[in-house]
Parts: C-alpha cells; sequence; structure tokens
C-alpha cells in the first residue's frame, strides 16, 4: 500500500506565523512513514516556536528508532512546561508512525481525536490511556491500528473543530460532528480524493465558516490515505553503452504504470528501438523552455536538461501550475506516488561547451535534487536507478 | 506536384540555448510565405551536436537531407529557395 500524506495549513487571522506545525519523514527502505502535527499555545510567531520544536523533537525521537513512539511521546508530554499566564501545557500533538503493511501507532495529546474512516463509516478504535506523571491534567491517548486499503486517517488542530465558535451559525463551532458530516459528504462525492485535495478542502470550509472568514485560530488538516501506489518512470538520458540500447528500451516499455521521457536522444532512442513515432507539439514554446512532444503510448516526452532543471526549480519553489514542458511535467510527477527514475549517464560533449549558458548542468545532480525535493517536499517514495 | 519540402528544426538542448529557440518563427513564417511546398516541424534533437561537439555549429536545421549549420532564419530562407528552383 502507499501512504498517500498531506497537510495543509491556514495562519490565524492578522498573524504572519503559522502556530501548528507539522512534519514528516518517509523512510523508503523500511516502507514507514512517520508524521506529527503540533499545536502550540497562542498564535504567531511564539506558538510556531513552541508547536515547531515539539514537533521536530517528536519526529527525531521516534526516527531515529532508539526510542519507541509510545515513549518518546511520554516523554514530552511529562517535560512540556507550563504556560505561566494560562497555567496549560506550551503544546500539544499527534503523531503517527505507520508501515506500508497498514500497521501503525498513534498517540495524542491534547489535539483533537483523530477520524478514521473505512468504506464510508467512522471507525472507533480501541486506545490506552496514559496518565502524566508530572502534570494531573495531561493524559495522551495511545492507539495500535491496523489500516487497510482504502483508509482514511484525518488529524486536526482545534483551528479546525472550534471553527466559527461563538459565530451565528454554530455556536459550538464546527466540532468533530461536523467535521465528520462534511468529510463524509465529500468522500461519497469524490472517492478517490487525493490527501492534499481534501487536506485543502478541510481548511478551506473550516475558514468559511468563520466570521467574516476570518480564522480565529491556526488552522491545520493532516490527511493519510492508503491506496495502491500510482507508479511513474521518468526515463532521461540515453544508456552509457549503446548496446544496451535496446534493453532499455524494452525495460522502459514493459513498465506498468505512466511514463515519462525527457531528453531528445533519449525521444529518438526509444522511437528508434520500438519504433514509435515522435510528433511534436506545433505550438511554438514561449520562453525559455521546448514544447513538449507525443508518443504513442508514452505519458509525456520533454526535452532534457533545461526542463529537468527548471522542474526542479518549480518543484522546490512550489509554482505548480505553470503552462510549459515543466509544468506539465510536474504535474506528471505530483500525480505520481512512486517515481522511478531511469537515469543514462553518457554524456553529450557538445554540452560542455563554454559557449554555452552556465544552466546546462549535469544530469546526475539535476536528478539527484529533484529526488531529494519529491521525497522531502512531496513525500514522494523516490528511486534512482543509473546505466 | 513535386515533393514537399521538409524542414527540420531541432529543439535538443543545445541547439534550443544555441538560438533554434527563435528559429521556432519558421514553424509560422514558412507555409504563411510557400504555402503547402514545404513542411516545417520541430523535431526533438538531431543528434548532430554529439557527433560534431568538437566544432560545435549548433543550431542545427535540416531542409531535407542538407544539414544547415549554425542556422539562422534567413539561411534557411535561403535554402528553401534554393530547392525550389
Amino acid at each position: 500500500m502507499f501512504i498517500d500524506i498531506d497537510c495543509s495549513q491556514m495562519k490565524k487571522y492578522n498573524q504572519n506565523a503559522f502556530g501548528d506545525y507539522f512534519v514528516s519523514k518517509r523512510y523508503p527502505d523500511e516502507s514507514r512513514l512517520v508524521a506529527v502535527l503540533s499545536d502550540g499555545l497562542g498564535s504567531g510567531i511564539k506558538a510556531n516556536i513552541l508547536s515547531c520544536m515539539t514537533a521536530t523533537m517528536l519526529l527525531k525521537f521516534i526516527s531515529n528508532e532508539q526510542i519507541p513512539i509510545r515513549q518518546a511521546a511520554e516523554i514530552i508530554m511529562n517535560s512540556l512546561p507550563v504556560c505561566k499566564v494560562r497555567h496549560i501545557s506550551y503544546s500539544t500533538f499527534s503523531a503517527i508512525d505507520c508501515y506500508d503493511d497498514g500497521n501503525a501507532k498513534i498517540v495524542e495529546e491534547g489535539n483533537p481525536d483523530f477520524i478514521w474512516i473505512r468504506n464510508g463509516e467512522v471507525m472507533e478504535p480501541q486506545y490506552e490511556i496514559i496518565q502524566s506523571k508530572t502534570f494531573k491534567n495531561r493524559k495522551m491517548k495511545v492507539y495500535k491500528l491496523k489500516f487497510k486499503l482504502g483508509d482514511r486517517v484525518i488529524f486536526c488542530s482545534d483551528g479546525v473543530t472550534q471553527a466559527g465558535l461563538g459565530g451565528g451559525r454554530l455556536k459550538l463551532g464546527l466540532r468533530r460532528e461536523g467535521l465528520i458530516v462534511l468529510l463524509k459528504d465529500k468522500l461519497a462525492e469524490n472517492p478517490d480524493i487525493s490527501s492534499s485535495e481534501l487536506s485543502t478542502y478541510i481548511v478551506n470550509q473550516a475558514r468559511n465558516i468563520e466570521t467574516d472568514r476570518n480564522p480565529k485560530d491556526d488552522i491545520s488538516a493532516c490527511v493519510l490515505y492508503f491506496r495502491e501506489p500510482r507508479e511513474a518512470l521518468v526515463f532521461t538520458g540515453p544508456p552509457y553503452h549503446q548496446q544496451k540500447d535496446k534493453e532499455y528500451a524494452e525495460l522502459f516499455w514493459n513498465f506498468k504504470g505512466k511514463k515519462a521521457i525527457c531528453g531528445g536522444t533519449t525521444a529518438n532512442l526509444i522511437s528508434r528501438e520500438l519504433n514509435i513515432p515522435i510528433r511534436m507539439d506545433t505550438t511554438i514554446s514561449v520562453g525559455k523552455l521546448p514544447a513538449v512532444s507525443y508518443m504513442d503510448g508514452v505519458d509525456i516526452v520533454t526535452e532534457g536538461i533545461l526542463t529537468l532543471t527548471k522542474t526542479a526549480e518549480y518543484l522546490e519553489s512550489g509554482s505548480i501550475d505553470i503552462d510549459n514542458a515543466a509544468g506539465k511535467l510536474v504535474k506528471f510527477l505530483l500525480d505520481s506516488d512512486c517515481i522511478n527514475f531511469l537515469v543514462g549517464a553518457k554524456l553529450n560533449q557538445a554540452h560542455y561547451d563554454p559557449a554555452l549558458p552556465i544552466e546546462i548542468e549535469i544530469r546526475k545532480n539535476i536528478i539527484k535534487k529533484m529526488a531529494k525535493i519529491l521525497q522531502d517536499k512531496y513525500f514522494k517514495k523516490v528511486t534512482v536507478q543509473y546505466m | 506536384m513535386d515533393k514537399k519540402i521538409s524542414v527540420k528544426v531541432c529543439l535538443g538542448t543545445t541547439c534550443f540555448v544555441m538560438g533554434s529557440a527563435n528559429l521556432q518563427e519558421l514553424i509560422e513564417t514558412v507555409p504563411a510565405k510557400y504555402g503547402d511546398k514545404v513542411d516545417v516541424s520541430g523535431v526533438p534533437c538531431l543528434g548532430l551536436c554529439s557527433i560534431d561537439w568538437e566544432f560545435s555549429k549548433a543550431p542545427y536545421v535540416k531542409v531535407d537531407d542538407e544539414v544547415i549549420k549554425e542556422a539562422t532564419v534567413e539561411k534557411v530562407l535561403k535554402a528553401i529557395d534554393e530547392k525550389l528552383k
């Protein structure tokens, strides 16, 4: 199973920093994912620092494998200081440690209970309560669960459940019940919605019921979706040994999933070996990138180095809606869960001509950079194979 | 009717940065000038820069079988005129 995870956030009205903090890390080698959502006391910079410290420390504790999630959370719960003014703890948190096979552990302290939806119904899992040894008013819930294909798990900060509090229509705010209704309706309408879309939807809905659409607290929603992975293959650069062309073309063709080719020579190679004609987009490419071309059975065909460099740039800056070849490649990549790069190691001497613009980088480096961004920022599973 | 003249503008990395980005205008101007006697299209890569790398003469354009090195709009139009004579 692939765990599609994303978090969407909105700042409290008139604040310039997020008071909730979300971190997540994927361990492709262990098929494991750890994520933490923390809500810092107060709002703005102060809350940002508190939640950021809580979340990153918890993630570090858990991910080093040295401390199991339960103990790690307990340590944090027992040591979080108390605010002098409000007499409550500095931050609250939810954390999940889960594996591709669906086995997961969740701990919660102070955040609204997570929502687990299976086949359109909300599940009510068993949990264990751990009382803090140092603070009477603190306790955390520990869950040991097994998720199945199609399950969704939603974590949120109290900014979501208390949205609209004291307002005209919902005097007690959205609450958990209201959120469940919203989720069920949305899932009935769009059963395959991605985590990214669903989390954005929750946050927008929460904001919409606030008076004047101004959030009175930081709003965060983190969604996990257990589903079949969407595989993608990106083939870029011709193989180092030319006699392997045929083999690689077949490897490319036999791949089950979406396919991209980035590179003129690479496209020609596939076209020649598999006898598929290339059709160039007849629109003139405006700006700095050549237009895409088309081949039957291949989802996207682009130029190589320039497009890849631009794609990495867009991914890094989060510009995901741009209408050029790199923008299309970004969309292709973000619509996949597992991305495999097949990188040909052959160099084109002409690219090293000092007369060429300096932007022309070494393919291996761009792919390395892009793989890191896709993994760290977009939580994709990435493999890179050189040939 | 005679066979159409084919013009292929290389849009590979080297050619693109060396000027074929500007040669794309041929895709519009040539049909306007010569009608359907000439067929212009972009191609992903003509593979010429890697063969000729020591004396890089990108951008390359192919007019039928003739390779135009360091191609410019004028050079390409001239080559088409020659062929049409």
